[in-house]
């Protein structure tokens, strides 16, 4: 038995390793049922398009195109891409988008409808 | 890195996601979950179908469980028997393997979907132990249709909350992962002896 002791304690103190990992994720997995529960926004990252960002945001995706000067047709493109291609960081971008989603919601009033799609180049003052 | 690959399956959607897949069952480090979970979103979002996400991302899966397969059956045995041959063994190799031919049905079935991260190393197991491979690719494509379904129905079912969900589905498994080493460590350590403190395997000899 004393021969085997060192090894049992090894193993006691894996378990005792392991029961805190879980609780841990519980703990977590508790914390992320209450956050989807709450139904708060999520952060905007860069693999996200602009489409999955105004669904997940419910505020209508031409509000956000025009945020970022964009034209009003559907762009696949990701959030990371779009500022690469327009010269800006992410942050930026991101930052343009959260202006602009806080100015579509309450107090603010509503959104218009979306611009007809034979707009000519609009300009996107109003939104930024 | 996480955000390069996943920027990528966004732009390149399902040829992409067979990539990934494959990677990731081979034993990349990858968020396949939020993977999934953000193309069952864009599904609700009607730029991809689900069925055609589920056939790709199940193809790619199963795809890479055969290369964990074959590292553990043509690397790993010969390996194994080189070691075995030096070193004696044998016999305790001999007794692992039947165990895992009792269980490993369980556990490539499970490891697919319940307790993904378990995944690639079983993979490895299972070539390693020669667990007969029409049986492990019934289950292994039983186990990744199950893991694509559920993982993009939650994603298209909760399409505005990927981020919250993928981490929710992943702290889960981590706590049924822990529970069942929990258990089976606890099992051997406190549960075959009837005094604690006495060792099973010593008052067994």
């Amino acid at each position: 038995m004393t021969r085997t002791q060192p090894w049992r304690k090894a193993l006691i103190a894996l378990f005792v390793a392991i029961v805190a990992f879980t609780g841990y994720h519980a703990v977590r997995t508790v914390s992320d049922a209450i956050y989807w529960n709450a139904h708060r926004d999520e952060p905007i990252e860069p693999w996200m398009t602009i489409g999955y960002v105004a669904h997940s945001y419910h505020v209508p995706p031409h509000i956000l195109h025009a945020a970022l000067n964009l034209p009003p047709t559907p762009d696949h493109r990701p959030l990371a891409r779009i500022a690469r291609d327009s010269g800006r960081s992410m942050s930026q971008v991101e930052a343009k988008l959260t202006y602009a989603i806080v100015h579509v919601r309450p107090p603010y009033p509503p959104p218009g409808p979306p611009p007809p799609p034979a707009a000519p180049s609009r300009s996107a003052s109003s939104a930024r | 890195m996480t955000d390069q690959l996943l920027e990528l399956l966004t732009t390149y959607g399902l040829p992409a996601l067979f990539v990934a897949m494959i990677l990731a069952a081979a034993g990349m480090p990858f968020p396949s979950s939020l993977t999934l979970v953000a193309m069952g979103s864009f599904v609700a979002q009607g730029e991809l179908s689900f069925w055609p996400v589920v056939a790709a991302g199940s193809a790619g899966a199963v795809i890479g469980d055969q290369i964990g397969y074959a590292f553990g059956r043509y690397g790993g045995r010969p390996l194994l028997a080189a070691v075995t041959r030096r070193i004696g063994g044998a016999d305790k190799v001999e007794q692992a393997e039947a165990y895992s031919r009792k269980w490993a049905g369980w556990g490539i079935f499970f490891s697919r979907w319940l307790i993904g991260p378990l995944g690639p190393w079983i993979n490895v197991t299972s070539g390693l132990t020669e667990y007969p491979w029409a049986r492990f690719i019934a289950l292994d494509v039983a186990g990744e249709v199950l893991w694509l379904v559920i993982y993009v129905s939650l994603g298209r079912a909760f399409s505005d909350q990927v981020q919250t969900i993928a981490s929710l589905l992943g702290n889960l498994t981590w706590v049924i992962v822990g529970l069942l080493a929990a258990v089976l460590l606890g099992w051997k350590l406190f549960g075959r002896s009837q005094a604690p403190g006495v060792d099973p395997d010593s008052s067994r000899a």
